[in-house]
């Protein structure tokens, strides 16, 4: 009974003080392909994802209901910075779905302009606005039914308090008349927020990640992920020995308090975790060396670090894209050659063998042998019966294709495929099968075919842990012939690490500039991001290995991207080109689909 | 309504095509023909390639000679090849050698499309030697000075294995072209598709934000002739929005999602 007068009451609150329209709810999942390409077409940065961004605290005045129902506590507003677009996952704040997505595409729009940083927040989206609605007519009169119901929804003026009923009428008139106003008038409070503008400054607090040592990862239950992004910061771990508490732990009502406690189990922790990640105004992480019995899976929005970059000597020393300074740094990275270990050599493991036959079968058309074209305009040889039709029909036209030709099909094409073996390889694809089991058997098969089609290839995979080790695995070199030895190789590879993908690529590209073929292509087989333990991560990580891209494309080569990842549209098209590269929906086909795909690139 | 002057040529009295200048391409080209130089021109697709060899022809007052290549083009499309008729066997010319023993430019549009064998026979003409040995006939030709050989291919395209060979690359004098910018490209359209000057702005605008999403969400940026199209079709009473999604959207994707996506950008600009 308690539990219904509850749940009442709190429907109740909820229609009073919402000011929201669920049923015109638009996602962005559902228009961010028009999201990003009006970002970018507007002059956005083309390195800049799209995603849903994290809410955040709204200060200003609240109404008495808004306060007990706890609505409105948070705001979605939108940003940008030099990693990402950050948009609010679902946009309800208007009563029609044309509006609300009209707010998504102002937001977009508005974030593609560049502002100079002297302006303050107010007078910054001001500008802004003005430049759009000259530039872009179009989205002016978007911008006019826009500013007319965000001015319905901010309610009235006359509720408010006299410095606070200043402040919302400046901000009106800025509204409606972008430019006009110059300052923004002082109150007890924060103005209510502006879904039209982008959000206030906003300083990541929070020192640097601790550079702790990685270890293997504990074993934990079921993993949740939602594509919400929080806000986080980096904090020492608290050290406690033993010590008393003197209140009972259920009587703490926040979840921000960051001491180390042991909650108790509860029903549906699931829920629990996800919904308190929702309620911390801040996330605090650290490192802890116990094991854990829950996982989730979210994106944190960290503070950066700026660690200084010492030159490294010795062994193969390749450089690295700093896209904050637009340099090309030299001496940042070494790739070490891990050495083919004595695996036991081994033959093609049963469960691939039909497969095997059937790409066979499917690859047999592809072996280099001579073809005989009949009717052609030239040739060394005469088609006689083309030619005797040529005389049968002599008056009615001028076909004059009579001869045989014989063509020799050869392939001349080196493929090298650079295989990812991060930690990250190690997450499981369905019930049976780990990410790593997929890539080792799209190895198996792509090597037997290529075998088949005595296509010259070469096999290598790569991990890294942090610049100065990046691990650089052989596994077939392009003059040695695929044997078992190779498919004891193939057979033995681990997951571990990172994936430093510039560094990897940019090795790879020295050697295959050391085959002298036609054609040189050099296939990447992924599954996420390119990421490091270091600062090799987000934007930073993913312009590095574009410059990568971008030299090896220089040096002839033709870079090809294959990966299992789901969310790979938002960054690959920036690094490979929008034709580059191909998301395998689903990762256990990868094997069979592999070799197919090559024959379709090397067409 | 801008002033159009169709310029004629004295000698010949064919029209010279309208050619507007983005730097110093009429000179090298003038030079490299005066030297014997073949020319190779890049460029994406759209952005005024064959109009400027079209324009240069006639200004240097040389026929020309265009071969579209494409993936079957062989090296006797170009060269030339015995015929039969109801007389017996006759050799007939190919565009290649038709250019060589009587001058003029021979174009070869779009040269990475044709057969790997092709271009092959482009060597001997292209370097200080001049010559087109013909096997068939036993015939070698000696290229006269009134004999240029230009071709142009767009890097853009992102065919996985097709590229030129360096061994080719290195015979021509080359000449990149870009997209024209937004001043002089407002004039081209305004001079193309006589259409209002704030028109070809608008059309301009469309196309340079088109253009900074390419290889992010599209294969190819919009050429000028694209542009030039749309504006046609406005001038000639089409509703803008219209005119842009046939002449300009739909060219250029036909994944509906993204074509969905470039009309957003095509609203912000012509208004909904």
């Amino acid at each position: 009974m308690e539990e219904q007068v509850g749940i009442a009451w709190h429907q109740i609150l909820n229609r009073l003080t919402m000011r929201r329209y669920p049923d015109a709810a638009v996602e962005l999942s559902s228009i961010s392909s028009q999201v990003g390409m009006l970002f970018r077409a507007l002059g956005g940065d083309h390195g800049v994802v799209i995603h849903a961004g994290e809410q955040i605290l709204n200060h200003s005045r609240r109404n008495i209901l808004e306060r007990l129902s706890g609505n409105a506590r948070k705001v979605d507003l939108a940003w940008v910075d030099s990693q990402a677009l950050r948009l609010p996952l679902a946009i309800d704040a208007f009563p029609t779905q044309s509006l609300n997505s009209d707010l998504y595409l102002w937001l977009a729009a508005l974030s593609a302009i560049p502002m100079p940083q002297m302006h303050t927040w107010f007078t910054r989206n001001q500008a802004a606005t003005l430049v759009v609605i000259r530039r872009f007519p179009g989205l002016a009169a978007n911008y006019r039914r826009l500013v007319g119901a965000e001015i319905l929804r901010r309610g009235q003026i006359s509720k408010l308090a006299p410095d606070e009923a200043r402040q919302e009428q400046a901000i009106r008139d800025a509204l409606r008349e972008p430019g006009s106003i110059l300052e923004l008038p002082k109150a007890r409070k924060p103005p209510h927020p502006v879904l039209l503008w982008l959000r206030p400054e906003f300083k990541a607090i929070g020192n640097s990640g601790p550079n702790i040592p990685d270890r293997p990862p504990s074993t934990a239950s079921t993993s949740q992920s939602d594509k919400k992004r929080r806000m986080a910061e980096y904090t020492e771990m608290p050290e406690r020995k033993g010590g008393l508490l003197l209140f009972r732990p259920e009587s703490i009502f926040s979840w921000a308090e960051y001491a180390k406690i042991e909650h108790e189990a509860k029903e549906n922790e699931d829920e629990d975790l996800a919904q308190a990640a929702d309620d911390l105004d801040m996330i605090s992480i650290t490192r802890d060396h116990n094991n854990i019995a829950k996982k989730i899976n979210m994106t944190l929005d960290l503070p950066r670090a700026d660690t200084a970059q010492f030159p490294l000597e010795n062994g193969k020393i390749l450089p690295e894209w700093d896209f904050k300074t637009h340099t090309l740094k030299p001496n940042q990275c070494r790739v070490n050659l891990v050495p083919m270990t004595d695996d036991e050599p081994c033959v093609l493991p049963i469960h691939l063998k039909r497969d095997q036959q059937r790409l066979r079968r499917q690859f047999s058309a592809l072996q280099p042998m001579r073809l005989r074209l009949k009717a052609q305009p030239d040739g060394n040889d005469i088609d006689i019966d083309s030619y005797i039709r040529h005389i049968g029909h002599h008056h009615g036209g001028a076909d004059t294709r009579f001869y045989l030709d014989q063509r020799k099909r050869e392939r001349d094409l080196s493929c090298l495929l650079l295989a990812d073996f991060s930690l990250s390889t190690e997450a499981w694809v369905g019930d049976e099968q780990r990410v790593i089991d997929v890539i080792r058997d799209s190895l198996f098969l792509f090597s037997e075919t290529l075998s088949m089609t005595q296509d010259n290839f070469a096999l290598y995979g790569f991990n890294s842990k942090q610049r100065s080790d990046v691990r650089f695995h052989t596994l077939k070199a392009f003059n040695e012939p695929y044997s078992d030895a190779v498919r004891g190789r193939i057979n033995s590879i681990s997951p571990a690490y990172y994936t430093r993908m510039g560094a990897a690529i940019r090795h790879t590209t020295d050697i295959l500039c050391g085959q002298k073929t036609r054609e040189r292509l050099l296939l990447l087989l992924t599954d996420g991001k390119p990421n490091d333990s270091d600062h090799y991560e987000g934007r930073y990580g993913i312009e590095d290995t574009r410059k990568a891209i971008i030299a090896a494309r220089q040096q002839g080569l033709r870079p090809f991207c294959v990966t299992v990842d789901q969310e790979a549209n938002e960054y690959l098209p920036h690094i490979f080109g929008k034709h580059g590269f191909i998301i395998i929906q689903r990762p256990t086909e990868l094997p069979t689909k592999l070799p197919l795909l090559y024959s379709l690139i090397t067409r | 309504m801008p002033v159009i002057t169709i310029v004629r040529d004295a000698k010949t009295s064919k029209t010279i095509p309208i050619y507007s200048p983005a730097d110093d391409e009429i000179t090298v080209f003038e030079l490299a023909y005066r030297n014997r130089l073949p020319v190779l021109i890049k460029g994406p697709t759209g952005c005024g390639k064959t109009r400027f060899v079209e324009y240069m022809a006639v200004r240097l007052g040389l026929e020309m000679h265009t071969v579209s290549c494409h993936d079957d083009l062989s090296a006797s499309d170009l060269v030339g090849r015995h015929l039969v008729d109801a007389t017996g066997t006759y050799w007939m010319d190919g565009p290649l050698t038709r250019a060589v023993r009587h001058g003029g430019i021979c174009y070869l549009d779009e040269v990475v499309e044709a057969r790997k064998d092709t271009t092959v026979v482009l060597h001997s003409l292209s370097d200080n030697r001049r010559i087109l040995p013909i096997d068939r006939t036993g015939e070698i030709l000696e290229a006269p000075p009134e004999f240029m050989l230009v071709v142009s291919y767009n890097p853009g395209y992102q065919h996985l294995l097709k590229g030129l060979k360096p061994s080719t690359r290195q015979r021509f004098v080359s000449l990149a072209f870009g997209f024209p910018d937004a001043t002089r490209e407002i004039e081209i359209v305004v001079m193309e598709a006589s259409v209002d000057y704030a028109i070809a702005k608008h059309l301009v605008r469309l196309a340079n934000a088109l253009r900074s999403t390419a290889d992010h969400d599209l294969e190819e940026a919009p050429g000028t002739r694209l542009i030039v199209d749309a504006a046609k079709l406005i001038a000639a009473g089409c509703d803008p929005q219209v005119a842009c999604r046939a002449a300009i959207i739909e060219c250029l994707s036909d994944d509906p999602e993204i074509t969905r996506a470039l009309m957003v950008v095509v609203k912000a600009i012509f208004g909904s």
